[in-house]
């Protein structure tokens, strides 16, 4: 069953600048999609134009087949939303905030908010002001979650926050997980915990989708090759090899991610460049990351 | 069950899964018919996605290391499978030319490689 669905989706903020050109991709229910971009890319405006908070120029989406725009109060009941900038009140309580929360959503489930409100150590009475930045984030993660979402929509939700929050943050978001399976769409700068967390990892650059393929094939079935710089031209010859995603300068080398396995990378450049024996591995997310969109202009 | 994780290892978080829980298998640190945690409760203290727990499981599973009985949990299984002689080979070979390369790197001899393999294999029986 599809959760959520961006279709061509396009966005521009001002005339002749582009944030989104035309995203599509789509959710399925129980997995949990990695939304990876530098910044400015349009990781945020995508969940806002899921959220409904802004609308879509051209395309559009759906969450569980509705239009979060004319359906919002059903969209947004089945919705869990966190992001870095959420604002709280902060004349409130956590208890008032909290008793807002509650009101708002029939799934509302008294044992989880208590279990987390335990674990979270948060005083009800303490007033939203004197929290500690992460802190906060723990309300705005309990008030997200408490009624039981289908869907989890994390914008940075761990952004600016220290590595023990940020890690308290990650175990309660795998324990709810593992509870009832909600299907999650975060965006990160944090490629260790998108690894623990992900199942799907999608990329924008530049307004488009760069990859959208399973953590684990990236891992596997993508590499990095390095050449020397060589003769003229080498570069365009790498970026015109079929398999080859990007190409970019760096030191003494030419830095090529091929969508292909090291061992075939190898017999490719070999053959292509006349080049026995190139350096050809698998890499972590986050040199993929930088390989990717890192080195362009 | 002892198992860490790191994610910006080379491997996949589910491949070092598997290879640590082979490990302990063949360490003897796991014994023929241990249950193993549930993948959700493995999930948890590694902190780490459910479901790439239980790719790993599953991969071990057609493996014939482990077997999961419904309602009772994960085991190791009572019978281990014989690796294949050219699948055990497969295996070293990657160990062997690293350790080679490093080897011609630094100009020891092929007969010290050797002579050193038999003083750790001494060593370790």
């Amino acid at each position: 069953m599809k959760v959520l669905e961006f279709n061509n989706v396009h966005r521009a903020y001002k005339r002749g600048v582009d944030v989104l050109q035309g995203v599509t991709f789509c959710l399925e229910a129980g997995e949990v999609v990695g939304l990876l971009g530098k910044n400015g890319a349009g990781k945020t405006t995508l969940i806002r134009i899921a959220m409904g908070m802004i609308e879509a120029q051209q395309g559009g989406v759906r969450i569980f087949g509705l239009d979060p725009r004319k359906d919002a109060l059903e969209v947004k009941r089945r919705v869990g939303y966190v992001s870095e900038d959420q604002i709280l009140p902060e004349f409130l309580s956590v208890a008032e905030v909290i008793r807002i929360h509650r009101g708002l959503f029939p799934t509302w489930d008294d044992g989880l908010e208590r279990r987390l409100r335990e674990r979270f150590e948060l005083s009800p009475k303490a007033r939203i002001k004197f929290l500690s930045k992460g802190q906060a984030r723990q309300i705005a993660l309990l008030c997200a979650v408490a009624h039981r979402p289908e869907l989890l929509l994390l914008d940075e939700p761990a952004g600016g926050l220290d590595p023990s929050a940020r890690r308290e943050f990650l175990e309660t978001s795998i324990q709810l997980l593992n509870e009832t399976g909600t299907t999650i769409l975060f965006s990160s700068h944090h490629m260790t915990d998108v690894e623990r967390m992900a199942g799907r990892i999608v990329l924008i650059h530049e307004g488009r989708l760069l990859i959208d393929d399973v953590l684990d094939d990236l891992r596997e079935k993508y590499s990095l090759v390095l050449v020397p710089h060589g003769p003229e031209g080498r570069r365009q010859q790498l970026q015109g090899l079929k398999g080859c995603l990007s190409v970019r300068d760096q030191g003494d080398a030419l830095h090529a991610i091929f969508a292909y396995e090291p061992g075939r990378c190898r017999s490719v450049v070999e053959r292509e460049l006349g080049i026995p024996n190139a350096y050809c591995a698998s890499i972590a997310l986050e040199d993929m990351f930088i390989e990717l969109v890192g080195g362009r202009s | 069950m002892q198992l860490h994780v790191n994610p910006s290892d080379e491997l996949p978080i589910y491949r070092q899964i598997m290879h640590q829980i082979t490990d302990a298998i063949a360490g003897g640190r796991m014994a023929p018919g241990e249950q193993l945690p549930s993948h959700r409760d493995l999930a948890g203290q590694l902190v780490i996605a459910p479901l790439t727990v239980k790719k790993a499981y599953d991969e071990l599973e057609r493996l014939g290391l482990i077997v999961t009985q419904r309602g009772r949990g994960t085991f190791v299984c009572e019978r281990l499978p014989a690796v294949e002689p050219a699948q055990r080979r497969e295996r070293l070979r990657d160990a062997a030319q690293r350790l080679l390369r490093q080897a011609a790197l630094s100009t020891v001899p092929f007969e010290e490689v050797l002579s050193l393999l038999e003083e750790i294999q001494k060593g370790m029986e």
